[in-house]
């Protein structure tokens, strides 16, 4: 088995070199004009993208060159169990791409973090060791797909999607990006087999091949979905695509501007005052406040959501906020030398890490900091009571807003700048919804408080957010608020088109969501009101199960199938719906037979 | 211990509308050098791959050296050698590191074999694989396979594109090697000369179905070749018993014939011959003529003949 290991690793060496010697020149580049660290998460993508590329393309060279009858035949018919081979092989290639991608990533890493000033932590290090997983899985995905069948060779790309969708961060993200590594070398184990085209035979084999192929069958449906819409916005009908939006629908929603939408929201309105609110709608400015911010960074977080950074112009010092002293650490932009350590107010670490939003404010996941120039100081000037998160604040009026995940808090804008303590709010404002649902939110100022308006529409289009409405809610100075008005916004979509990820398969469909949100932490998305799912369509989701469970022992009759795996199949069929037919469909071709006709050359002379 | 190193019971292999194997019955007894002979497509290829279990039979099963051979274990492999017509060893390592690799993976390696049949061709143990001519690997992995020490060895068309030294090498370091004496060789070829010199069995496979088993004399024997000179047209050809092939040449009628004895020359007779003579034919005839019989021809021109 060394043997084998050892000749693999020799095959592909002077490559392995290449990629090392190519790494370095780009990365030494690209270190020397920006800092590797502190970049934006689509950088860290386009990374991820080109690294699980290049295991891609290892794992179809390697297996691609072995799997021609007769070198496949040469390379298993020995006195070595398959498993044993394959392990020699992916060993090799795990450690090819420990050199080719780890290890000029720890090379610039080490460089970084022991000869320049800039901020490396041992986050940093767990990113380079993410990208060897993933070029890792990216090299199985493969491998998998030369040595499976061709007809589900494609379905362990399904475990790079969890990757790029999945919400897990730091520890987490790893531990996802693990789970999905070992599947995949169960899947490739399982693959390599003298007989290379034929099914996996065996519960736990089955499961393993069975379970990501019938969820990219579900994945399949979903790109169907997209891909009718795309005809659906070339025919130029699509609601989000045609020139006028549909009159009170969801698209108008996030076109009209602030002054309209009070208009449409008060067009019902029975408070005495509603006539003289639609007045003022129509001279008044508007203020918007977006819950824009998302999700705050998180501790040990791989990636950075923006640059975690700032700058003081007067020092001309750059502040580099680091997760594992918990304070920013300062460099010359002169001459680049560290210049220090920048905590809360003073040299506290930050309770949570910090990101910089620009105006000299910071956020943390509840606290908003002000970086004061002058005395070279971050201090907290606003904390959400119970660790409610922060995800939006903008200016309204002579106002500073924070959108908070249940409420709007109304600070004194002037104190920001005439005081240095943490401010109380003076005003605060429960969302009348779930703040995941929010789609805008509009204030006019009134004369003893504000008028706000809640626009609740961000994912009714596909049926995971409520159903759209508008509500509006009249704060006073004194702390009431009361709701004023409430209008149900037009859907844009039908049910059947809302609801087209999820009665494919109901199952499937909540698994996906569960496999993204798992291990995200405080990463998760904010919470939404998702309606119940309507009664035709739980009809239309059941007959879809029905009708599986009927094809599937139709099909399974036609197959090589045990009577346990053909029972557990039909099964499957029924709770899984349609992806597991699909799935069954691909993996399993009719039975072989010999009919009588069939002859062993249809001309013979 | 079984008696035969392979038997097949009705294996059938169906590829589309098409039969590589077609309810073959077959069995190899332990020992000798056999030849399996065949047509392209006649199932040869196919026949191995699933006797190593890299292919599931459609019907029927296959056994090798007593195993199932969809179950073949590790240890079965080490008792089984295979050489293939594209001496597939990886090109990138050296010879030695070659050599190494399979000393070590094989329990019962045979260095004095090894160098026995090595010692035919002039490879240095620093050469990469790749380096090597044609003729160089095929003996190189000979000799890998004649030191493992193998029970079986399916040596499937292994001069295929071998230049006529390089033929005369390979044959030479088979049939010399003292590897072979306890071992059952598979010998699959096209070559009729090679069949003559080192096959004690001929095994005829046609549309994937046994034809023949014998010696190969006993087959040429059931092959004769007749000269006839026949004024007329001749016999219909469809009313010849036996008839593998029939060429009229400078106005005579020859008939390759099947397991036809004397009396065939009354048939000529009585169907117009003036003379008739007889002769023995080389094995190269005998198989090309047996196998040619069935061989496809368009429909038009088998509506001319």
């Amino acid at each position: 088995m060394f043997d084998l290991f050892k000749a693999e690793l020799l095959r592909f060496r002077w490559w392995a070199a290449g990629c090392v010697a190519l790494q370095l020149v780009v990365l030494g580049f690209l270190t020397r004009v920006v800092d590797l660290a502190q970049q934006p998460l689509l950088v860290y993508r386009v990374f991820g993208a080109v690294y699980a590329a290049a295991g891609l393309l290892l794992g179809l060279y390697q297996m691609g060159g072995y799997r021609r009858p007769n070198t496949w035949l040469n390379l298993l018919h020995r006195p070595l169990a398959p498993s044993r081979i394959a392990v020699a092989l992916l060993g090799a290639g795990a450690v090819l791409l420990a050199v080719g991608v780890l290890l000029p990533l720890l090379t610039i890493a080490g460089w970084q973090g022991g000869m320049t000033a800039r901020v490396v932590d041992m986050r940093h290090v767990l990113l380079v060791g993410s990208a060897w997983i993933v070029s890792l899985c990216g090299y199985l995905v493969g491998a998998y797909l030369m040595l499976a069948d061709k007809r589900q060779g494609y379905c362990a790309a399904v475990f790079l999607l969890l990757i790029v969708f999945s919400q897990a961060t730091g520890f987490g993200a790893i531990a996802l990006q693990l789970l999905s590594l070992a599947w995949l070398l169960a899947m490739v184990l399982v693959a390599f087999k003298p007989s290379l085209g034929t099914p996996a035979r065996g519960a736990a084999r089955t499961l393993v091949t069975a379970a990501p192929m019938t969820m990219t069958m579900w994945f399949a449906l979903v790109m169907v979905g997209f891909g009718v819409e795309f005809l659906w916005i070339a025919q130029g009908s699509h609601p989000n695509n045609v020139a006028v939006p549909n009159v009170d629908g969801e698209k108008e929603i996030e076109v009209l501007d602030g002054k309209a939408l009070f208009v449409k929201g008060l067009r019902n309105c029975t408070d005495p005052e509603a006539p003289l609110w639609r007045e003022q709608a129509a001279i008044a400015d508007i203020d918007g406040l977006f819950p824009g911010l998302g999700e705050a960074p998180a501790r040990h977080q791989l990636t950075n959501i923006a640059p975690m950074e700032f700058d003081d112009p007067q020092r001309r010092v750059r502040w580099v906020f680091s997760h594992d002293t918990m304070r920013f650490q300062g460099y010359s932009l002169v001459d680049k030398r560290a210049v220090g350590a920048l905590g809360m107010a003073g040299n506290a670490p930050f309770p949570a890490p910090v990101l910089p939003v620009g105006d000299n404010l910071l956020v943390d996941r509840s606290t908003v900091y002000q970086f004061d120039e002058d005395a070279n100081l971050v201090l907290p000037r606003a904390r959400l009571p119970g660790g409610e998160a922060i995800t939006g604040y903008g200016k309204a009026g002579d106002d500073f807003v924070l959108v908070g995940e249940r409420a709007l808090y109304f600070y004194d804008a002037r104190a920001f700048d005439g005081s240095d303590g943490v401010l109380e709010p003076r005003l605060r404002v429960p969302v009348p919804g779930r703040m995941g649902d929010v789609q805008r939110i509009d204030a006019m100022e009134l004369l003893d408080g504000w008028l706000l308006s809640f626009s609740f529409a961000r994912s009714s289009y596909n049926a995971e957010g409520t159903l759209p409405y508008q509500q509006i809610v009249r704060a006073f100075d004194d702390g009431r608020s009361v709701t004023v008005s409430r209008r149900d916004i037009a859907r844009d979509y039908p049910d059947a088109w809302r609801y087209q990820n999820w009665y494919p398969s109901p199952v499937l469909y909540m698994v996906q969501k569960a496999a993204k949100n798992m291990l995200a932490g405080d990463m998760r998305p904010l919470p939404m009101a998702t309606p119940p799912v309507p009664r035709t369509m739980q009809v239309l989701a059941g007959a879809l199960m029905l009708f599986s469970l009927i094809a599937a022992l139709w099909r399974v009759r036609r197959t090589d199938l045990s009577r346990a795996a053909r029972i557990a199949w039909v099964l499957a069929c029924g709770v899984l719906s349609v992806p597991a037919l699909m799935a069954l469909w691909a993996m399993y071709p009719e039975r072989e037979t010999v009919p009588d006709d069939l002859v062993a050359h249809p001309a013979m002379a | 211990m079984n008696d035969y190193v392979i038997e097949t019971d009705a294996l059938t292999k169906r590829y589309g509308r098409k039969l590589a194997l077609d309810h073959l019955d077959l069995r190899i007894p332990r020992g000798r050098i056999h030849a399996l002979v065949g047509a392209n497509g006649a199932g040869k290829s196919t026949l191995f791959r699933i006797l190593l279990g890299f292919l599931p039979p459609t019907a029927g099963s296959a056994r090798i050296l007593g195993r199932d051979s969809q179950r073949l274990t590790p240890e079965d492999r080490g008792r089984i050698g295979f050489v293939n017509e594209e001496h597939t060893l990886p090109g990138w390592m050296r010879v030695n590191a070659v050599t190494d690799m399979h000393r070590r993976q094989y329990p019962r390696w045979n260095e004095e074999a090894f160098r026995n049949v090595l010692g035919h061709y002039h490879v240095l143990p620093e050469q990469k694989v790749g380096q090597l001519s044609r003729g160089e690997r095929a003996g190189f992995n000979l000799a890998l396979a004649l030191a493992q020490g193998p029970e079986l060895l399916v040596l499937d068309e292994p001069t295929l594109g071998l230049d006529v030294v390089a033929k005369r090498a390979f044959l030479e370091s088979l049939m010399y090697s003292n590897a072979t004496d306890d071992c059952t060789v598979i010998y699959c070829s096209h070559q009729m000369e090679e069949i003559e010199r080192v096959a004690d069995n001929l095994v005829i496979l046609e549309r994937g179905r046994l034809m023949h088993m014998s010696a190969p004399d006993e087959f040429c024997a059931r092959v004769t070749h007749w000269v006839a000179d026949i004024p007329f047209k001749g016999p219909d050809p469809r009313s010849v018993p036996g008839l593998l092939q029939l060429q009229r040449l400078d106005g005579l009628h020859h008939y390759l014939v099947l397991d036809q004895q004397d009396d065939f020359a009354e048939f000529l007779r009585a169907s117009g011959a003036r003379s008739v003579q007889s002769m023995p034919v080389s094995l190269d005839r005998a198989v090309n003529g047996f196998l040619a019989k069935n061989h496809a021809t368009p429909d038009a021109q088998r509506a001319q003949a």
